[in-house]
């Protein structure tokens, strides 16, 4: 059977059926707190000499004029059509803003990742297996990651920012270079904080993890033929440990490109979470609206993409439809 | 088949992100703007940032000399200063002939065409035209004779409006409702700027990204909250540069360009940096040839208001500017208790020690205001101070005297904040502090900008803090302020009606520079003193700091169109660059 | 699970027990704070004395307006406190009662509380945040429900899933056919099988409400200006750094980090020895 032949239309296509209702519940919570919070932004748009003539006519132009049902329709209409318009405060088309925003976003926050699942995987299986041996270097690694996880993501930008790229001069402060031989300069230090902020949490994930399979019949099984134990660490346990090192993973990602949002504002990082920022910030609703549907799915995908990889994984599993 | 997908997606987004290559110019100047440029229209660029940017790609008839202070207004487009009729009303401009718009596609063959007088008119409809909702329109706002009656009714272009025409291709007639003194410098305000039509045609709604004008840069990439690329126009008209400024001028070696051509450099690169700290980090390691000090580091370059030998060795040098703005905190005057008791705001200004303000947020670079017109205006009187200053014991006795003694019975003021910034929420925790000292109980709530703005104009704060730099450079633009028919949404935030001071104002309009408006303008003043619908706090006075590979630089509010006058010395540049990095 | 069982348990892990210790500390400095006994003077200000550099009248110097810096780190564990425990128990509450409901009661009303979990989830956290933290607006009960509002979801998810396995039970089974009220059922039988790892999520709760506190004081939207918060005095450090100021970082993120360091091992620490298979779902 092909992976393809073994993938369950059937569940995929109800499972993409249930996404409509958590795009409507979360176009209708977008909506809802941006009406009540958000402010009206043709105040601020109308300038610094505005008159009240000229509030109305921008109030017209962005629809909010418009009654709160029929604007929540145009919302739905756009969700379904991916169709955001022009941004309030740049004047710029919506999803060529995304376009541009999804690069920066991904060489800051990907590659960071990559290396912190590998470094927390190698250091998880290491703290699993010296667990019974010696195991003050566990509890040191595992006090390690704690104290790593003490620490303010705020603490570390501001701390690494000053010392490593001011004070030292190791890295540059801020800024982005397009040609991608330059880049590496602008993106070393993001990329080393945001290694330090999630490889305390996902050293202890996987520790966990492994030490969940210690316990298995396989385990004692392998010991009892003689396999040797680094032997048991390196192949069986992470083998078996496969689906929830892909579950971890796969979690992950849908945050990935908006998690840095402190990094890209303190690091000069064109990218999208500094899109989201600056949009929050000025009211921009059609920004804030293509940003959560846009992350809404890519969330809903993903946790669909995690359930069909488990089958790729493991041939046994049966889908159901409670997750 | 997801691993195919995956792939397909990561070599594509590698590929977006790879498209656009650097190549470093020899003659290329690094600046920065502390914001996102939300426009490159000149209709919309009522602020520093858009105007920048705009400015430099589009001209006016009139603009301001680079060097000369106080600052004067000279001819760019306009062949001779405009010729003004007996009655003030009529006013007959010639324009430059041989004046040609950059090259682009929306012309014949490509080749931009030579610029004639219909442009402005065409130019000042599109300000005029409400389906624009042009943020520029204010300038020309009840100005000229026809144009609001042409913006209420058919806003047809084809249609001819009495108070703006095309005498023939060269020569331009303005007629003027009533006579205003402030209209040449209306005539230089980025807004009035010309643009051709046919690529207003040809963009559409797309016209931000094709900035097609007269001036020395064109617009190459542009990046939104990231940075923009300026280039040369091969084609611009002969311009140079002045051949004269202020008796220091020379000393400040801003002569020594004198008659080149402009501008002076192939590129200009415009970085936002929007947070303060890395864009200070960022002009110490030369990463853009000027900056600005925050204030928390401010000592790192000043030892008793001079810069430091050490400093002054790695090539950086300081720009005193004195701002033409007005720091000051608003009363909300329709508010039930503050609006309606003067001994109440008069105590709150009195307890506020803006020595201490100037001192702690500013390093003492400025001056305390003593009333709305900053230093260097017109009708500025340094003799004068104002009545209100800061006292804590008459403070306190004004409590008493409001009925309010201690604070008694008073309710807690929500105190507003534009924005997030760290030093605008200090402010705000150093007045809290203050006030309390007179039984006065603030809540310090910070905004987004939106929120503020709505707040405000909506007229719903309070008590909030505020600056307004000059749109123009005449006593004028401050005064304005609190008019009555410029209440919220207008500038006039405090919502200040007076009718002895409106009518004061009218006559003020109709006066021009004198020894009359002068004297009119203090009684003016004496009376918001009197009323205090506002704590007038200070005139701030900036030290800019450059790199002295950056020659000619001379940055002033009002003048936005300073890009083209600065070159930079690479030769130096990689001089001092070790030096900057070597500590 | 009695209470000799887990100080038996602390001599295994000494480090718990430093961590145990040093929140016991903590506690004190709120107790103390909270009745005026210890640092009063934390919002005296001395103009004349801003940015003082540590020295014997202030341990930890002082900032722009001259305020103590000691006294207003340990007003600011006070407010961390309240944050913390506020907006956890908050977040516990919602997350224990929608997630029971759902578990137990499956047809419609876990379709529905699904359905709200997912829809929070999806939205990304900050912008959620953001908007409740706007939408209540500043001060500190309303940051105790901004957060708390937002902070229940994993809980909830959690608690359902251990409703579900419950449930097939036989012990369950049993109740339910005996017709036991489901209340009972809820709180007698299954809550007490779990209250483990609600444990352990309140002590996460707790720690991520106070590192959210400097985050969203970063962004204009913590408590209001002028409470001494840690979150506050880091976002002032940020621009006084680069001058050289560095005790008001050093302050705060340093009573933050011990606060943060000990909650971190007593969770680990419980988790390991009320759930001795080490559940890899709790972080």
């Amino acid at each position: 059977m092909t992976f393809q032949e073994r993938i369950p239309w059937g569940y995929v296509a109800k499972r993409l059926l249930t996404f409509i209702p958590t795009l409507i519940g979360v176009t209708l919570l977008t909506f809802l707190i941006f009406h009540v919070v958000g402010g009206d932004p043709s105040y601020q748009l109308s300038g610094k000499n505005a008159s009240l003539d000229q509030i109305k006519l921008i109030r017209k132009e962005l629809g909010l004029d418009l009654t709160l049902t029929r604007q929540y329709l145009i919302f739905l209409k756009q969700t379904f059509t991916f169709n955001w318009g022009q941004s309030w405060s740049t004047r710029q088309n919506v999803n060529e803003m995304f376009l541009f925003g999804i690069g920066p976003s991904f060489f800051l926050a990907f590659p960071a990742f990559i290396a912190s699942i590998f470094l927390s995987v190698l250091m998880g299986l290491f703290a699993a297996y010296i667990k019974s041996k010696k195991s003050w270097i566990d509890q040191t690694l595992t006090s390690t990651c704690l104290a790593l996880m003490s620490i303010s993501l705020l603490v570390y930008i501001i701390s690494f920012q000053y010392y490593f790229a001011f004070y030292l001069g190791w890295f540059e402060i801020n800024g982005w270079s397009f040609d991608w031989t330059q880049r590496w300069s602008y993106l070393t230090l993001p990329w080393l904080i945001s290694l330090f902020v999630s490889l305390g949490p996902n050293t202890l994930l996987f520790r966990s993890t492994f030490l969940n399979e210690v316990h298995q019949n396989y385990v004692k099984t392998a010991r009892s033929k003689g396999v040797s134990q680094i032997r048991i660490f390196t192949s069986h346990i992470l083998k078996n440990s496969s689906v929830p090192i892909v579950t971890i993973i796969m979690m992950q990602i849908p945050y990935l490109l908006t998690g840095s949002l402190l990094l890209e504002a303190f690091f000069g990082i064109p990218g999208i979470g500094g899109l989201l920022i600056q949009a929050i910030q000025s009211a921009d609703f059609p920004v804030i609206k293509a940003f959560t549907v846009m992350s809404t799915f890519i969330y809903l995908l993903f946790h669909l993409l995690t359930d069909l990889l488990y089958i790729f994984i493991d041939p046994r599993i049966e889908l159901q439809d409670d997750n | 088949m997801i691993k195919y997908l995956i792939t397909v997606l990561l070599i594509s987004l590698f590929i977006l992100s790879c498209t656009q290559t650097v190549t470093s110019h020899s003659n290329e100047v690094v600046s920065y703007l502390e914001a996102n440029v939300a426009t490159t229209d000149p209709i919309h660029s009522t602020n520093k940032y858009a105007s920048t940017v705009s400015s430099s790609i589009f001209e006016n008839l009139l603009h301001y000399h680079y060097l000369k202070r106080p600052i004067v207004l000279e001819t760019q487009l306009a062949e001779e200063m405009p010729h003004i009729s007996d009655d003030g009303l009529t006013y007959t401009i010639k324009i430059k002939r041989g004046v040609f718009f950059q090259d682009d596609p929306a012309f014949p063959n490509s080749k931009g065409r030579e610029l004639i007088a219909q442009d402005f008119v065409y130019s000042w409809m599109r300000l005029a035209d409400p389906k624009n909702k042009a943020l520029g329109w204010w300038l020309l706002d009840g100005k000229i004779k026809g144009l609001n009656e042409w913006r209420n009714g058919s806003a047809d272009y084809a249609k001819p409006i009495e108070g703006l025409k095309a005498i023939d291709q060269y020569t331009l007639q303005v007629i003027l409702n009533k006579k205003s003194f402030q209209f040449l410098h209306v005539l230089a305000a980025p807004p009035l700027a010309v643009v051709a039509r046919e690529v207003i045609k040809k963009y559409g709604d797309k016209i931000n990204d094709h900035p097609v004008g007269t001036g020395p840069f064109k617009l190459k990439s542009w990046i939104r909250n990231f940075q923009l690329e300026l280039v040369k126009n091969d084609k611009y008209h002969k311009t140079f540069y002045p051949k004269e400024g202020t008796i220091d001028s020379k000393k400040k070696g801003l002569l020594q360009d004198s008659g080149q051509t402009l501008p002076l450099s192939d590129k200009i690169t415009i970085r936002i940096i929007t947070e303060r700290q890395p864009l200070w980090l960022s002009f110490l390691k030369g990463q853009v040839d000027h900056g600005i000090i925050p204030k928390d580091n401010y000592h790192q370059i000043f030892e008793n208001k001079e810069i430091k030998t050490e400093i002054r060795k790695k090539g950086i040098r300081v720009l005193a500017q004195k701002r033409p703005d007005l720091v000051y905190i608003s009363f909300n005057m329709e508010h039930p208790i503050l609006g309606k008791n003067k001994k109440l705001r008069k105590a709150i200004s009195s307890a506020i020690d803006k020595k201490q303000i100037l001192k702690t947020f500013y390093n003492n670079r400025g001056l305390i205001a003593q009333g709305p017109i900053p230093p260097g205006l017109p009708d500025y009187d340094k003799t004068y101070t104002n009545p209100v200053s800061y006292n804590l014991e008459k403070a306190k006795q004004l409590m008493t005297e409001a009925g309010y003694p201690n604070g008694k019975n008073l309710p807690v003021f929500d105190y507003d904040l534009p924005g997030s910034a760290t030093w605008s929420r200090q402010l705000g925790e150093f007045l809290k502090d203050q006030l309390s000292q007179i039984g006065v109980s603030i809540r310090i709530v910070p905004n987004t900008w939106p929120q503020f703005d709505q707040k405000v104009k909506a007229k719903k704060a309070t008590l909030f803090d505020q600056a307004w730099v000059a749109d123009y450079p005449d006593s004028e633009n401050f005064l304005q302020l609190f008019y009555s028919k410029n209440i919220s949404p207008g500038p006039n935030s405090f919502n200040f009606v007076n009718s002895d001071y409106d009518q004061m104002f009218e006559q003020f309009l109709s006066l021009p520079p004198s020894q009359k408006r002068f004297n009119l303008t203090q009684k003016m003043i004496k009376l918001l003193n009197d009323e205090s619908p506002a704590v007038f706090l200070l005139h701030r006075l900036f030290k800019l700091p450059y790199h002295s590979w950056l020659k000619n630089y001379n940055e002033y509010p009002i003048i936005y169109d300073h890009l083209k006058y600065l070159r930079v010395d690479q030769h130096q540049k990689q001089k001092d660059l070790n030096k900057l990095k070597n500590g | 699970m009695t209470i000799n069982f887990q100080l038996k348990q602390f001599k295994k892990s000494p480090l718990a027990f430093v961590g145990l210790i040093i929140i016991l500390t903590y506690t004190i400095v709120v107790l103390l704070t909270l009745f005026k006994v210890l640092a009063n003077d934390f919002d005296t200000t001395h103009m004349d004395a801003a940015y003082q550099a540590p020295n014997l009248l202030h341990p930890l110097g002082t900032d722009f307006m001259g305020r103590d810096v000691m006294s207003r780190a340990l007003q600011g564990t006070k407010v961390a406190f309240g944050v913390g425990l506020f907006s956890a128990t908050l977040a516990t509450l919602i997350g224990v009662f929608l997630g029971s409901m759902a578990g137990y009661f499956s047809s419609w009303i876990d379709s529905f509380i699904v359905w709200l979990y997912t829809t929070i989830d999806s939205v990304p956290y900050i912008l959620l945040l953001s908007a409740f933290a706007y939408s209540l607006g500043q001060g500190l009960e309303n940051l105790y429900l901004a957060l708390g509002l937002t902070g229940w979801v994993k809980l909830c998810r959690l608690v359902r899933a251990e409703f579900l396995k419950h449930k097939k039970q036989d012990y369950i089974q049993a109740a339910q056919a005996l017709g036991v009220n489901p209340l009972t059922q809820i709180f007698r039988h299954i809550l007490p099988n779990i209250i483990h790892l609600i444990l352990i999520q309140f002590t996460l709760s707790f720690v991520f409400a106070i590192k959210a506190e400097v985050i969203l004081s970063f962004l204009g939207l913590g408590v209001e200006p002028g409470t001494p918060s840690w979150g506050m005095m880091i976002s002032d450090a940020r621009v006084e750094l680069t001058r050289g100021i560095w005790w008001n970082l050093l302050a705060a993120s340093g009573f933050m980090f011990f606060l943060i360091l000990s909650v971190n091992l007593l969770t680990d620490h419980l988790r390991s020895s009320l759930d001795p298979k080490e559940k890899s779902h709790t972080i």
